[in-house]
């Protein structure tokens, strides 16, 4: 049994092997962009919204009004990240059940990619709403002696990302792939379900934890009326 | 557990990829879709507030206009029953003069029925007095009324000769006109009597269906005449007192 799609290589492109995992992704990634597509190709004032298109609007209100609730201000480039992030999760967590298909979100290599693009957009949004020096000041804070520890905290954020999401998904395809061997009837379907709920807590963990982290970057520390928007 | 890092690095692109699409496919046209949706919205709050304000004003002039009327009602009322009372006084007018027409025209026509029934009533009473004045003197005196008559004639041109002769100067003719033609007998007596007051008179005889029962005598200007309109206007008097008299009692008798 694998415990991580990386290691099925499907064919090489280049020398360079390329695994279950990319090309789940790119499964995924070719789902929501075409149920993006057909959904938003006929989107004017004038045609009457359908079921799909109020789906779509409901997850980004959402995802929107969630953000705006912990951030305090609207973002669109916040909502873009994190919008993706969960959404990227959340279906890849969803394709857990269909039989054959090993979530990208399962291996390591996908949630660090994912915890290193938090990484590199929690200093990317903090410059860019603080100044260079603004964001590199808070790591200076409460006193220059905290400086090491704000670089481990940083990266110790990163790293619990990635972990979190990948031990609670590897483990629950883990946990079902066993108990189909062990009671195949009853246990894997109570346990696939229970593997969507937590791959949909995990998706909204992540992309929570991911907009906590940028907010704090983007806040100033005493006065909140002085931030400037996320462009 | 291990991290294959081309993978990692294949993901962080097809993350930032996903990122691009979805932002192109997903983000922009759902957020720019509620975006015109609420100013759509808010465009149409804004008509419909307009639309309300519209409203208000229409109703507002709706009411000043009934309150309006309700405060010209009296004064319409007013000007209408004045308008009513005097095409009221026209009508009335217009019938009290009709009425007064009808009224003298009733009248008129009463009075020409009158005069014509006096007219018929004088006719038959001098027919009837002649008839019985006729048979009279044929009863009582074997004569007839043509007779007598020129007999009164003759009588009276006696005392008045002298004057009958000097109106008569130059006129050698003299006309005797009666309403039916004399008898010979009574013809000759005239013409002889006649003689015998002023010789050298001719005497012509006419007759005049118009005229009253009787004789007229015209020598030039000068005239003898005996006619029963005394008698008949004597009897129109008699017959005029009794239906005087009759009309007071009948109105008496009515309440009158």
């Amino acid at each position: 049994m694998e415990l991580t799609p990386d290691t099925t290589v499907l064919f090489q492109v280049w020398e360079i092997p390329v695994n279950a995992t990319i090309v789940n992704t790119w499964v995924v990634m070719a789902l929501l962009t075409g149920v993006s597509m057909l959904t938003t190709r006929n989107l004017r004032p004038d045609v009457p919204p359908n079921r799909w298109r109020t789906m779509l609007e409901v997850i980004v209100q959402g995802i929107e009004g969630q953000i705006e609730e912990i951030s305090r201000r609207k973002s669109h480039s916040l909502l873009y990240f994190v919008g993706t992030l969960f959404l990227f999760i959340f279906v890849s967590n969803l394709l857990m059940v269909v039989p054959g298909f090993a979530p990208p979100t399962a291996s390591l290599s996908t949630t660090a990619a994912l915890a290193l693009s938090v990484l590199v957009a929690v200093p990317i949004f903090g410059i860019t709403s603080r100044g260079l020096g603004g964001y590199f000041k808070t790591y200076l804070e409460p006193s220059a002696i905290m400086l090491p520890f704000n670089i481990i905290k940083e990266f110790s954020r990163g790293i619990s990302l990635a972990i979190r999401l990948y031990g609670n998904i590897m483990s629950g395809a883990v946990i079902g792939a066993i108990l189909l061997s062990v009671a195949p009837f009853f246990f894997p379907v109570l346990m696939e379900m229970l593997g969507l709920l937590t791959g949909l807590i995990q998706a909204y963990i992540f992309a929570i934890l991911a907009t906590v982290y940028i907010s704090s970057a983007t806040a100033e520390p005493n006065n909140s009326n002085k931030i400037k928007d996320i462009p | 557990m291990s991290v294959d890092w081309i993978t990692v690095i294949a993901q962080i692109v097809n993350f930032l990829v996903l990122i691009w699409l979805l932002k192109r496919y997903l983000y922009r046209p759902i957020l720019n879709g509620i975006d015109a949706r609420e100013a759509e919205i808010a465009e149409r709050m804004i008509d419909a507030r307009r639309a309300e304000e519209k409203a208000e004003v229409a109703e507002s002039e709706y009411l000043d206009q009934i309150a309006t009327l309700q405060a010209n009602e009296s004064a319409m009322t007013n000007s209408a029953r004045l308008r009513a009372e005097a095409a009221r006084d026209v009508l009335l007018a217009d019938a009290q003069e009709l009425f007064e027409k009808e009224r003298t025209d009733w009248k008129a026509h009463l009075e020409q029925e009158g005069h014509k029934y006096i007219s018929e009533l004088h006719k038959t009473g001098a027919s009837a007095l002649l008839s019985l004045t006729r048979k009279a003197l044929d009863d009582l005196a074997d004569e007839t009324l043509e007779e007598r008559i020129v007999a009164h004639v003759v009588t009276r041109l006696v005392p008045i000769s002298e004057e009958l002769r000097k109106a008569a100067s130059g006129s050698t003719e003299a006309i005797a006109t009666t309403r039916d033609p004399l008898p010979e007998a009574a013809r000759e007596r005239l013409e002889a009597d006649l003689r015998n007051v002023i010789p050298n008179m001719a005497l012509h005889f006419e007759t005049d269906t118009e005229q009253s029962p009787g004789l007229i005598l015209r020598m030039g200007g000068a005239q003898v005449a005996w006619t029963v309109d005394s008698y008949i206007n004597g009897l129109d008097a008699i017959l005029e007192e009794h239906l005087t008299t009759g009309a007071k009692i009948g109105a008496q008798g009515d309440g009158w």
